[in-house]
């Protein structure tokens, strides 16, 4: 009876732990996203997104197994990327996160649109620090990992989210524009609305972006 | 119940043992990196740098654990701590991960265009965006430092090298007619859209051991590797109209164009200064196509075909009515297939290539045949193994089996050469301010059956942050021009020597860049004909030749731009001084030659107008006077030309036609109407002389650029 017992407790506590560890990463991943999310998203601040990405990172270091820190660090980055005040800067973040990016597909193991996704976006950021002379390399790329995303699920909403993003910035002259970009926004939104993340802290990021696009095009 | 608060308890982390680690993170020499993550490895306990470079966490491990430290573009630090004891505030130095800006890149002699390279001094649009350059490759290399420019003939003058001693290259296969047919005192424009190419390297001379054949100079393009516009596209302009359909899948894409063109209607605007009989008509097609099979290949196989008909009466000071008829008809083939890939993490890296060309001009003066014939099938292949620390070593070989044919009023003179080559070339890392390139390349060519051996060498040296010296020399072999080859095959190879010093600085959008050099020639052909000189171009060279002649050249060059100054203009200005005697070709005695021009000047801005959309060019180039010949001289080569001044101008505007993109383009081409002379020729008797100068003097040429339904992949369903 003692024995059984003593294999009882042992049990409850290591399932103890396993909980314990579970929760405590969900509830770091949940407060680094909350943190991602209270970024003001029209002037980021450069030294809080740092903060999140190192934030993210960490819990990566401590959860080899898991994709979503590296992914968010990486999404961190492509802000970084977006937001840096130099070329060079901007590039640094960017290559970051395309390495991030790289690590979070192998420990995924299997094709992921989310990963795809950020891929795309990690292209248009590049893009849009050069567009001159990155246009063309970055815009085939941009394509190729959203079609590639879209193969694997099509009812991913940051797909068209970015689609109707690239369409919003792309000047007139070059086939793009508020107007071209409603349609493809107007499709995000519906995707969004029907979307659910896996869990909290699967991404979900986009809506408002799309809502204030949408917003600009009336 | 109380077992269970018991086991949380247990599970719980021990909140009360919080222990305190903090301290400083800096770069090798202290400064402060902010932003850097530290933290304990396998915990969530870290915190991030502040602006001066401190982190301050608390951690309830109680044991052993590794401090571990990160930064963007710095390598990461690691280290054992103890826990059980108080940790002292501690300072962790990151070193600098290898990156373009502290790295050391080899530039002396290299002058680059690309989008990839962060250094590069140019961008692939420049050559488009550049007025005066016509959207010609080569058009706008003549305005680079180390450029000279000679308006009657087409080629690459580089730093006291003639036309003949530069070679273009396109992905590691030399071109054998990369100009259109060369016509008497016109200098004819290059066959290849510079929207072909992702990448430009131009030579300024002590170039890698993988190229040869070139005594001074060596351009290579490199081609795309993939499409991003699907759809069609319409060019118009003055003198063609063509066609190109793109059309790209997940790993293969064609590209199609066919034009025709015909210089008619704009000779009818601007005035000639050559006598057309028939104006240039010409057309053509090219097809690419381009497959991944794999993650790093990439096959390309390129083919064009054109053919043109002109007919002029060029200036002959040589024939009783001054002037000479000339019928040309020219032929052109050039297919070229590379296959690129890289395995084993890219450690290893393969080039190859498959190229056959084929040329035929014919040709007729007053009547006379004079038929021109030329095919070239090559084959390369280059291994490149990547090392530790980004040392690299290739090794690489070459063959080319080419057919000459030459028609001399009625003579056929054929020529055949089978010429091999092989090379070795490391790039050595001694520390990453501190870089050295050191080649070697032996060629065997069978139509003097000789061989050569040609050591090469760079070093460069980091002098700053954005800055670098850099040294470049070696040893560089060419075959002797094959007209003198017809009658002679004992010569030996034409040799130059170059030695080339270079400083760089780059920093936010500005560049300065100065170079000087040292070449000298050796083993020149000299012809005897125990005759007066004679300053006929097109002379077929009929005299005794040996390689007893030699020569050098020497001077400087400066390049200075600035993107950053004012917003959106651009502006970089070249500077090149050359000084060179030879003693060559007929030559009695050491001279300048006629394609030299001491002084170099061009001033290039760009201005791009967001509202209108508009980039408007200007361009200045100036070309101090060039050595003339003059048989009433008792100095040989004494007179010089006057200088020439040119300003050309251009614009682009972008617009959205119903959806479709469209690229209006105009350029005015010396529109100050300067009278320049490019060289004088004088009649046998010597008492006439005639003035050789451009095709036109102010001319204009517009033209428009279509892009169809360039939004090709947004589809239907997308919707």
């Amino acid at each position: 009876m003692k024995k059984l017992f003593t294999i009882a407790l042992l049990f409850v506590f290591a399932t103890g732990m396993a909980w314990a560890q579970n929760e405590k990463y969900t509830q770091a991943m949940g407060d680094g996203i909350k943190a991602l999310n209270g970024i003001d998203r029209s002037q980021p601040d450069p030294k809080s997104l740092v903060d999140i990405a190192n934030r993210f990172e960490r819990i990566a270091a401590a959860e080899p197994k898991e994709w979503l820190p590296k992914y968010y660090a990486a999404y961190a980055n492509v802000l970084l990327g977006f937001v840096a005040p130099t070329l060079n800067e901007k590039d640094q973040y960017l290559d970051k996160a395309n390495a991030l990016l790289k690590e979070a597909e192998g420990i995924a193991g299997k094709p992921n649109d989310e990963l795809e996704v950020l891929k795309a976006y990690q292209s248009q950021i590049h893009l849009a620090a050069d567009p001159m002379n990155r246009w063309q390399a970055d815009g085939e790329k941009f394509q190729g990992f959203l079609q590639s995303a879209k193969s694997i699920n099509a009812e991913n909403p940051r797909i068209y989210y970015l689609e109707g993003s690239s369409l919003f910035f792309t000047p007139e002259e070059y086939g793009g524009g508020k107007k071209v970009a409603k349609p493809m926004l107007e499709k995000a939104q519906q995707k969004f609305s029907a979307f659910k993340p896996e869990t909290s802290i699967h991404p979900d990021w986009g809506k408002m972006e799309t809502e204030w696009m949408l917003s600009q095009t009336n | 119940m109380k077992l269970f608060y018991c086991l949380l308890l247990f599970v719980t982390p021990a909140v009360f043992a919080q222990k305190n680690i903090q301290g400083k993170v800096t770069d090798h020499k202290g400064n402060a990196l902010p932003g850097a993550n530290v933290f304990l490895k396998g915990t969530y306990d870290g915190g991030t740098t502040d602006a001066n470079g401190i982190f301050a966490f608390q951690t309830s491990e109680s044991d052993t654990a590794t401090l571990a430290a990160s930064y963007v573009g710095f390598e990461v630090f690691e280290k054992k701590i103890n826990l059980k004891e108080g940790i002292p505030a501690m300072t962790i130095k990151l070193e600098e991960l290898a990156n373009e800006l502290n790295t050391v890149v080899i530039t002396a002699g290299a002058f680059e265009a690309s989008d990839e390279k962060r250094m590069a001094m140019l961008k692939p649009l420049d050559i488009v965006t550049t007025a005066g350059a016509a959207a010609d490759i080569t058009g706008a290399m003549q305005f680079l430092p180390g450029a000279q420019r000679v308006g009657e003939q087409e080629g690459l003058f580089v730093r006291g090298g003639s036309g003949q001693e530069t070679k273009i290259v396109i992905d590691g296969m030399i071109v054998q007619n990369p100009f259109f047919s060369s016509l008497p005192d016109v200098q004819s424009r290059g066959r290849f859209n510079p929207f072909m190419f992702k990448g430009t390297s131009f030579s300024t001379g002590g170039y890698s051991a993988q190229y040869g054949q070139a005594l001074s100079s060596v351009l290579l393009l490199n081609t795309t590797d993939k499409i991003s516009n699907n759809g069609l596209g319409i060019s118009l302009n003055l003198a063609n109209a063509g066609l190109n359909y793109d059309y790209a899948s997940k790993n293969q894409s064609v590209s199609a164009v066919v034009y025709y063109g015909n210089l008619r209607p704009l000779f009818k605007l601007v005035k000639q200064n050559v006598e057309w009989i028939h104006a240039p008509e010409f057309k053509g097609s090219s097809l690419t196509y381009r497959w991944k099979p794999t993650k790093n290949g990439v096959l390309k196989v390129y083919g064009m075909y054109s053919d043109s008909h002109l007919s002029m009466d060029s200036k002959d000071p040589f024939s009783d009515s001054g002037k000479m008829r000339l019928v040309l008809k020219n032929n052109n083939a050039f297919t070229t297939s590379t296959y690129t890939d890289s395995w084993a993490d890219g450690r290893w890296t393969i080039n190859s290539g498959l190229s056959y060309s084929r040329n035929k001009d014919n040709m007729t003066y007053d009547g006379a045949n004079f038929d021109r014939f030329d095919e070239r099938t090559q084959a390369r292949i280059v291994l490149t193994r990547l090392l530790t620390g980004n040392n690299t070593v290739l090794f690489g070989a070459e063959a080319h089996a080419i057919n000459i044919g030459n028609g001399v009023n009625g003579t056929l003179y054929r020529l055949k050469d089978r010429y091999a080559a092989a090379f070795v070339e490391s790039e050595i890392y001694i520390t990453r301010a501190l870089a050295g390139r050191v080649g070697i390349r032996s060629e065997y060519s069978s139509v003097i059956s000789r061989a050569n051996v040609a050591p090469r060498l760079s070093f460069a040296y980091k002098t700053g942050r954005y800055s670098q010296i850099s040294l470049a020399a070696g040893q560089f072999y060419q075959n002797p021009d094959y007209r003198y080859l017809y009658l002679n095959k004992s010569l030996k190879y034409e040799r130059a020597d170059h030695l080339i010093l270079n400083y760089q600085i780059i920093k936010n959008q500005r560049t300065f860049r100065v170079e000087t050099f040292y070449k000298n020639y050796a083993q020149l052909v000299r012809e005897f004909t125990g005759q007066k000189y004679d300053a006929d171009p097109y002379r077929f060279p009929w005299g005794t030749t040996t390689n007893g002649g030699d020569g050098y050249a020497r001077g400087f060059d400066f390049f200075w731009r600035d993107q950053k100054s004012i917003k959106n203009l651009d502006y970089w200005v070249t500077y090149s001084f050359v000084d060179s005697k030879r003693l060559f070709q007929q030559f009695e005695q050491s001279a300048t030659p006629t394609f030299i021009s001491n002084h170099n000047i061009s001033l290039i801005t760009k201005k791009w107008f967001e509202k209108a959309k508009t980039n408007l060019s200007a361009t200045y180039a100036f070309t101090s006077g060039r050595p003339y010949y003059n048989p009433n001289n008792e100095e040989f080569l004494k007179d010089r030309t006057p200088a020439v001044h040119n300003v050309s101008i251009q614009a682009s505007k972008l617009q959205s036609i119903k959806g479709n993109l469209v690229i209006f383009y105009a350029t005015v081409d010396n529109i100050l109407n300067t009278r320049n002379v490019f060289t004088y020729r004088y009649t046998p008797d010597g008492k006439t002389r005639y003035a050789v100068g451009p095709q036109s003097y102010r001319s204009f040429f517009v033209g428009m650029q279509i892009m169809l339904s360039k939004k090709a992949k947004v589809e239907k369903d997308d919707f």
